[in-house]
């Protein structure tokens, strides 16, 4: 078979000047593809985003061909919502309402209006299966003999008896009875067998059992024949690529030859340095490593491979491009020019993960190690086709014994492909039967039933297929929410500022507080609230505007701290303060040799003597074993205990400022201008609302986690610093917003920061809840007093903080104490045997943008965003407002619907199972030995999250959103195609308007009831679900206070 | 009460705890009933934690009566007086056999420790734990064999855990096909253990190790065996050694294997199955001393792996494979060592490799976060050391040797063409015969199965 490859390679094959064209489908193709970077750097998008420009709806009809991925959740886990009361009969109503308008009145033959259809087939699971397993489900189980369980008692007797009444009336004695003769004669035959099976002698001795199982399969009958009227046989379009065709003909699969190799050669021309040896001529790029490697002589080739290495050889001689090579593929694997643009695409899409990571190499890692050069996807593709053609050959000759061109073979092979085209007849026999119980039709019914009733039957079941209930019950499902969230934040709001106008003008408050717009800060802001009154805080997007590379004093590289979007310009550095600068310069020498050591015996211990030796002393290694698994937290102490020898010393500074006129990375230019710095705080002042009322203390807190054992560690981080550790952002933002000279420029802008007010640096892990704060050491002594109170608040929110997130994890007692609940999740972050350090942002489903004052002490259960914003501040176009949503809507849109995705298909979408999973190239994920790299979130990841779409509130007038939307098509994209909900809310009356159809429709509020509760842990203790929306007192605070220690005291 | 007393106490109690964990575990999945998460992971640790005390006690005895061997039998199952021939379970506690238990103790504590949070939630939570508790006994009952039967059935049991636990995710076809590539190597070791088991029978009219390695305690004695005779047998459990600790050429399966969860794959392909083999011929190894050509296979074979094992994993990418075959490396180095009579040393060496593997591959998860703290320690990217091959091996040859690591030395595309080939090849052509046969005798198509319909029907409808 090698040969008849061969002379037809030697064909001259025309070179078209079509290479560019090819070049144009294979880029369109691959943005199709994943487009998840590095795993070191990992960024949320919305996995869909190719067919963004799609309304949700029809994009998600249209990737369940391209991706072959779920859209939605299976219809069943709809189901249990529905019997659990999370989605709620009027939710189903009303979106079938909304879907059929005029059209849901129009009736069915006598069966009903098409509404009643429709909601029956939603409440009711409708079972569907291959031919053969129905026909068995009919035989063999008690499908035919008893009523489903979900037909009420009454509907069943009642059809049973009208059943009976019938049939001894009718049909009992068998004799042509007068009315007998209206019957059609099929019947009387149907009938008549039915009964001589069941025993007509003894029929009036029938148990009402017997009756029913007569009655079942008289239905079943009658549906069959129904069936049979209304055919409409589907024929499927053949598949494209030779592999599915002869997998369909022979079920040999071709992919399983090619990805293995294809992998293992993915994965080292990839590879960042983990494997000791480097591709050979890895610098030619992928298609002429390929050749070299695989033109080498001396090698045994796998039987399907044999000719491969003349084959390569030709290339090489010929000196083949990849493009003409994939011109040559394609037309000898008879690929016409009208099949190209998808064939193409789906070629691709078969490893979608490497050539999704070969395209994120080749267009946007330039700041990796080894990024791919231009044109890696394609070489990608060439080389792909070549074994593609093997493949099928060897196949095809194996398991058919075919030997012809390889032109012809999916001709061929679909010749032999099964040809038993299914009508779906029993299919939707079965639909009809199930259909009938639940709406109570008996046997008499459906026999009166003409055959145009049954063929606009069979239309409308076709046409409410399985996609479009999911769609339906999905909707429904996202109805719920919406209204629930809408209800509680407008009747809070309305509630929250009545109180404030009757209390007056405002004290100035303790401290302030910023947080990032996360959702995992929601609760630790809530009980901050609840901790301490008398203080305020704010969301802003953690990296405070300070876009930078950063180089802490331990790191080996600067990193970006700022959104992915953003190419930052400046630099800043960590360094030891000249105290220490001896100590700093001891421990980095002995950090470099503790470091050189692992790393010899890291990779020693995979070499031959090397091994041998690590391994005959291997036995010390059972001591990190059993501790670090036993006694995680007692070994993180110990480690660190031994870490502060080797650790930059405690006091550094900040590089932050620049001498020379440019910023860039070399000495003199790290660093910002104080102008620059001024533009950065005067920015964040504003966008937040904070020009006014400022306290003593303002604490600025980025966030990070951190967690073992999990390569996707950087999803854990903040999002606004692409993945990294916000915490430097902070530190440098207060150091800015300190500076005499910044303040100077703002108070000529008009904006005036006190004397006494002093801006410190905090960082927030969100894993094990620890709060740190940055160069205490310059806190001024008039504060040490006020800092003294905002931290005892923060201990006791971390406490808090804890606490509720507990709740979320099975492994935590839900009577755990906030004591041990911190315990607890630091002990999270700290085990190795932990697959789910955190939920990350699991159960997000809501962004809010206004004044806190909105949703200060609504329980929000943190699945909410929150970013501050004063639409009083603002203009009437919106300016600030257009700044904050341009990274807020995006962002959170894409958090959200890359949650959506990975849960609604955790294997297609997400990235399966965490617990087989492999890291290879240090790039990515394999579930395995060896896969397609995973791309998406894990299941552990989002098992507790609810797919739902964002809901976006924003505190401003409608003709102000409509503005900002105008302004940025992104912005446009997601509303407009419904890819988020959005709503407003009223700054001043607090009424809510949701976005739909390209308008603000007025929302007419369920419900305007709030329960209140008297302290967040009141509301979800003892639960482990998603909870409500309630409202949290606003006692005095002295009352609060006190109320507060009881309650600790309750727990001690 | 007297030492010998004691002894049977917790002798039994070793091998007891661990198959009273299955049995608990097995019948409530049996039932369809299976334990709640906690109740499994406390029942796995108390088993555990009592063996290992057990094992523990046991050798603490042994060295306060300076005993050097003790022996427990649980009595003959199948005697053929007639025949010579008796089948007997026997455990034995020596040297060998008490250090390799508690490692198994040890190590199958600490990994299942990491499993019962690891695995937290995840649906076949029951079903690994139940496979864990086969291995544990598979292992214990190997590690403390007395007769060759007696092993057997331990190694039958790791084998049966260990391509179930490869093939744990069942729903994808990789994992599963994997599993039984792992079973199916496991066979053709099984095979060669099996014929070496009747043929010591044969010879000795019996399976006690006791006969087969003389008299004195393990590592010394006298295999009572001529020379020709210990290298046929030698050489069939050889071949059961190198399947089961995946020595060349049956390398393929172990990078295979990493499918499992990564606790089974750590306890599993990087700490004690992979030993078997090499523990088997620890057990046997008075016999390689009775023929110097034995010996010079055995070291060979060693080597042979170990080169292979270095150079393969130099070039892969992904941290669960270069794990596989850097453990695959030492494997064949301890082998070699046995082969050199270098027993304790072999030992020491085993016990040492297996915690190391273990660690490095429950935290290979990890790897991302290790590099990036290494890089920071360092300053800079991580040095890539130019190795000796690098200075030595002229290019040319570093390709094709390149090729040869990363093809994993075709050892699969060598077995898959010439041995599996034509194994079916064979019994194709049967087959075929045989069809032509019964055509003949019926006189028309005899095969109702060949006109049934089964490729490519399954999800017509669901499209």
């Amino acid at each position: 078979m090698a040969t008849t490859v061969l002379e037809r390679s030697n064909l001259a094959v025309a070179r078209s000047p079509s290479t560019a064209s090819l070049e144009r489908l294979i880029e369109q193709a691959a943005h199709l593809l994943p487009s998840q970077g590095p795993i070191s750097v990992f960024v949320h998008h919305n996995t869909l985003h190719a067919l963004e420009e799609m309304k949700f709806a029809d994009a998600l009809v249209h990737s369940v061909e391209t991706y072959q991925c779920q859209p939605y959740l299976p219809e069943e886990r709809y189901r249990q919502e529905l019997a659990r009361g999370r989605i709620r009969r009027e939710d189903l109503a009303a979106v079938l309402q909304d879907d059929l308008s005029d059209n849901g009145d129009e009736l069915i033959g006598l069966l009903g209006t098409r509404f009643y259809l429709r909601l029956a087939m939603l409440e009711h699971s409708l079972y569907t299966g291959p031919s053969e397993e129905l026909r068995w489900i009919i035989a063999e189980t008690d499908a035919a003999r008893a009523f489903r369980p979900d037909v009420p008692a009454e509907v069943r007797k009642r059809i049973i008896e009208h059943t009976r009444r019938w049939i001894m009336r009718e049909f009992r004695n068998g004799h042509s009875h007068a009315t007998v003769a209206s019957y059609s004669p099929k019947l009387v035959a149907v009938v008549g067998e039915l009964l001589d099976s069941f025993g007509k002698a003894c029929i009036e001795e029938w148990s009402e059992a017997t009756w029913e199982a007569f009655t079942l399969q008289l239905m079943w009958r009658l549906c069959v024949d129904g069936a049979s009227v209304s055919a409409s046989p589907r024929v499927g379009r053949p598949p494209l690529r030779h592999r599915d065709v002869l997998l369909e003909a022979v079920d040999e699969d071709c992919d399983d030859l090619v990805h293995e190799m294809l992998i293992r050669f993915c994965a080292v021309f990839l590879d960042q340095g983990f494997a000791h040896w480097p591709l050979p001529e890895r610098d030619k790029g992928f298609y002429l490593s390929f050749i070299e490697l695989y033109g080498a002589p001396g090698c045994l080739a796998p039987r399907w491979l044999r000719g491969l290495r003349a084959e390569v050889a030709r290339l090489k001689e010929d000196a083949v491009g990849p493009l003409e090579s994939i011109e040559e593929s394609l037309e000898l694997l008879g690929v016409g020019a009208d099949e190209r643009e998808e064939f193409i695409a789906t070629t691709l899409m078969a490893l979608r993960g490497w050539a999704g990571m070969i395209w994120q190499m080749e267009t946007n890692a330039e700041w990796a190690v080894r990024p791919a050069p231009q044109g890696t996807l394609a070489e990608f593709l060439a080389v792909r086709l070549i074994l593609d053609r093997f493949a099928a050959v060897y196949v095809a000759q194996e398991q058919m014994g075919y030997r012809g061109d390889l032109r012809d073979l999916r001709t061929t092979a679909l010749r032999r492909r099964s040809l038993s085209v299914n009508s779906g007849e029993v299919q939707r026999a079965f639909l009809f039967f199930q259909l009938a119980q639940t709406l109570g039709l008996s046997p008499e019914d459906l026999q009166r039933l003409p055959s145009k009733t049954w063929s606009k039957l069979s239309a409308e079941v076709e046409a409410f297929s399985e996609l479009e209930r999911r769609r339906t019950l999905h909707y429904a499902y996202e109805r719920r929410y919406l209204n629930q969230t809408l209800d509680a934040v407008a009747a809070h709001a309305k509630r929250a500022y009545r109180r404030l106008a009757a209390a007056g003008p405002q004290p100035t408050p303790d401290f302030q507080m910023f947080f990032c717009i996360d959702d995992r800060e929601e609760s630790f802001r809530r009980h901050l609230e609840e901790v301490h009154p008398a203080c305020e805080t704010f969301g802003y997007a953690a990296f405070f505007n300070v876009a930078m590379y950063y180089r802490g004093a331990s790191d080996a590289h600067a990193r970006p701290l700022c959104p992915v979007v953003i190419k930052p310009k400046h630099y800043v550095e960590e360094l030891p303060v000249f105290t220490f600068e001896e100590a700093h310069r001891r421990r980095a020498l002995a950090r470099r040799w503790l470091g050189s050591a692992s790393h010899y015996i890291h990779r020693g211990s995979r070499s031959l003597v090397g091994g041998a030796f690590t391994a005959i002393v291997g036995s010390l290694a059972s001591a990190p074993l059993v501790g670090r698994i036993l006694f995680p937290r007692t070994a993180a102490q110990l480690r660190r205990m031994f870490g502060t020898l080797v650790r930059p010393p405690e006091v550094t500074q900040l590089l932050l400022e620049r001498s020379e006129p440019t910023p860039g990375p070399e000495e003199g230019h790290i660093g910002y201008s104080v102008g620059e710095m001024a533009d950065i705080v005067e920015r964040s002042l504003r966008d937040t609302g904070l020009t006014s009322r400022f306290a003593p203390l303002v604490i600025m807190t980025g966030h990070g986690s951190s967690s073992l054992n999990n390569p996707h560690e950087s999803a854990y981080n903040c999002g606004a610093c692409s993945g990294g550790r916000g915490g430097p952002n902070a530190r440098a933002f207060s150091q800015m917003a300190n500076d005499p000279r910044v303040r100077a420029i703002l108070a000529e802008r008009g904006l005036r920061i006190p004397h006494a007010t002093y801006f410190l640096g905090a960082y927030h892990n969100t894993c094990n809840d620890q709060v740190a704060f940055f160069e205490l050491e310059r806190l001024p002594l008039t504060h040490k007093e006020v800092f003294a109170r905002a931290r005892r608040a923060i201990d006791e929110t971390r406490r808090r903080n804890a606490h509720e997130r507990c709740r979320r994890f099975e492994s935590a007692s839900l009577a755990i104490s906030p004591e041990a609940a911190l315990a607890h999740v630091e002990e999270r972050a700290e085990d190795l045997s932990q697959a789910r350090p955190e939920y990350n942002h699991a159960t997000n489903a809501i962004t809010f943008v206004g004044r806190r004052d909105n949703v200060r002490g609504l329980f929000m259960d943190r699945r909410t965003f929150l970013a501050s914003y004063d639409p009083t501040l603002d203009d009437q176009q919106g300016t600030i407002l257009a700044r904050i949503l341009a990274a807020v809507i995006p962002v959170c849109a894409g958090i959200s619907l890359e949650y959506y995705f990975s849960c609604v298909d955790p294997q297609g979408y997400g990235c399966g199972s965490k617990l087989p999973h492999n890291i290879v190239s240090l790039l990515g994920v394999m579930e395995g030995a060896l896969t397609d790299l995973r791309t998406g979130l894990s299941v552990q990841m989002i098992e507790i999250h609810e797919p739902v779409r964002q809901l976006f509130i924003i505190e401003t007038k409608p003709e102000t959103m409509e503005q900002v939307i105008k302004g940025s098509p992104t912005i446009a994209r997601l509303c407009n195609n419904e890819w988020v909900f959005l709503a407003t809310l009223d700054p001043q009356d607090k009424t809510t308007r949701l976005y739909r159809n390209g308008k603000f429709e007025p929302y007419q509020p369920e419900s305007h009831e709030l329960p209140q509760v008297y302290s967040s842990v009141d509301w979800y203790r003892g639960w482990r679900d998603n909870l409500g929306y309630a409202e949290v007192a606003d006692l005095p605070s002295a009352a609060r206070g006190s109320a507060a220690e009881a309650e600790i005291g309750a727990w001690a | 009460m007297t030492s010998g007393h004691l002894f049977n106490v917790f002798g039994p109690l070793v091998v007891a705890a661990p198959a009273l964990l299955l049995v608990l575990l097995g019948t409530a999945a049996l039932l369809g009933r299976p334990f709640p998460e906690k109740t499994i992971s406390r029942l796995t640790q108390a088993a555990v934690i009592l063996g290992l005390l057990g094992a523990v006690a046991v050798l603490a005895l042994m060295l306060a009566a300076d005993r050097r061997l003790v022996t427990l039998t649980m009595g003959d199952w199948i005697v053929l007086p007639g025949q010579h021939f008796h089948f007997t379970f026997k455990f034995m506690f020596d040297r060998l056999s008490v250090p390799f238990v508690i490692l198994s103790f040890a190590l199958c504590g600490v990994t299942s420790a990491f499993a019962s949070k690891y695995l937290h939630r995840e649906p076949g939570f029951g079903r690994f734990f139940v496979l864990f508790a086969v291995f544990l006994l598979g292992m214990v009952v190997t590690s403390l064999a007395g007769t060759i039967e007696t092993l057997f059935a331990g190694w039958e049991l790791v084998g049966l855990s260990s391509a179930l636990l490869v093939g744990f995710f069942h729903e994808r076809s990789g994992p599963v096909r994997n599993g039984l590539r792992v079973w199916t190597v496991y066979r053709v070791a099984d095979a060669a253990f099996l014929i070496a088991t009747v043929a010591l029978h044969h010879l000795t009219s019996g399976g006690d190790f006791v006969r087969l390695t003389g008299s004195g305690p393990w590592p010394e004695g006298q295999a009572l065996l001529t020379s020709n005779q210990a290298l046929f047998i030698g050489l069939l459990l050889l071949v059961a050694a190198a399947g089961k600790s995946a020595l060349v050429p049956f390398s393929g399966w172990l990078p295979r294997a990493m499918e499992g969860p990564t606790p089974s794959s750590a306890i599993f392909y990087g700490a004690l199955s992979v030993h078997l083999g090499a523990f088997l011929l620890l057990r046997v190894s008075p016999l390689l001393e009775q023929s110097l050509l034995l010996c010079i296979a055995v070291v060979a074979l060693g080597l042979v792996s170990a080169w292979f094992g270095a150079v393969t994993a130099r070039v892969q990418s992904d941290v669960k494979s270069a794990i596989a075959f850097a453990s695959l490396t030492q494997v064949g180095i301890i082998v070699a060592e046995i082969g050199c009579g270098l027993r304790y040393i072999a030992l020491v060496h085993m016990i040492g490799h297996a915690c190391l593997r273990t660690l490095q591959l429950l935290r290979a998860p990890t790897l991302l976060l290790d590099y990036h703290t290494l890089e920071n320690a360092i300053g800079g990217r991580l040095p890539r050391q130019p190795t000796m091959w690098e200075q030595v091996v002229p290019e040319s040859m570093r390709r094709r040797l390149y090729r040869f690591a990363l093809e994993r030395g075709f050892f699969d595309a060598m077995l898959t063409d010439y041995f599996v080939r034509p194994f079916t090849r064979v019994f194709e052509w049967c087959d075929a015969m045989e069809r032509r046969w019964t055509d003949f005798l019926a006189g028309e198509q005899s095969r109702e199965s060949d006109s049934l319909d089964l490729a490519g029907r399954v999800a017509e409808e669901l499209r």
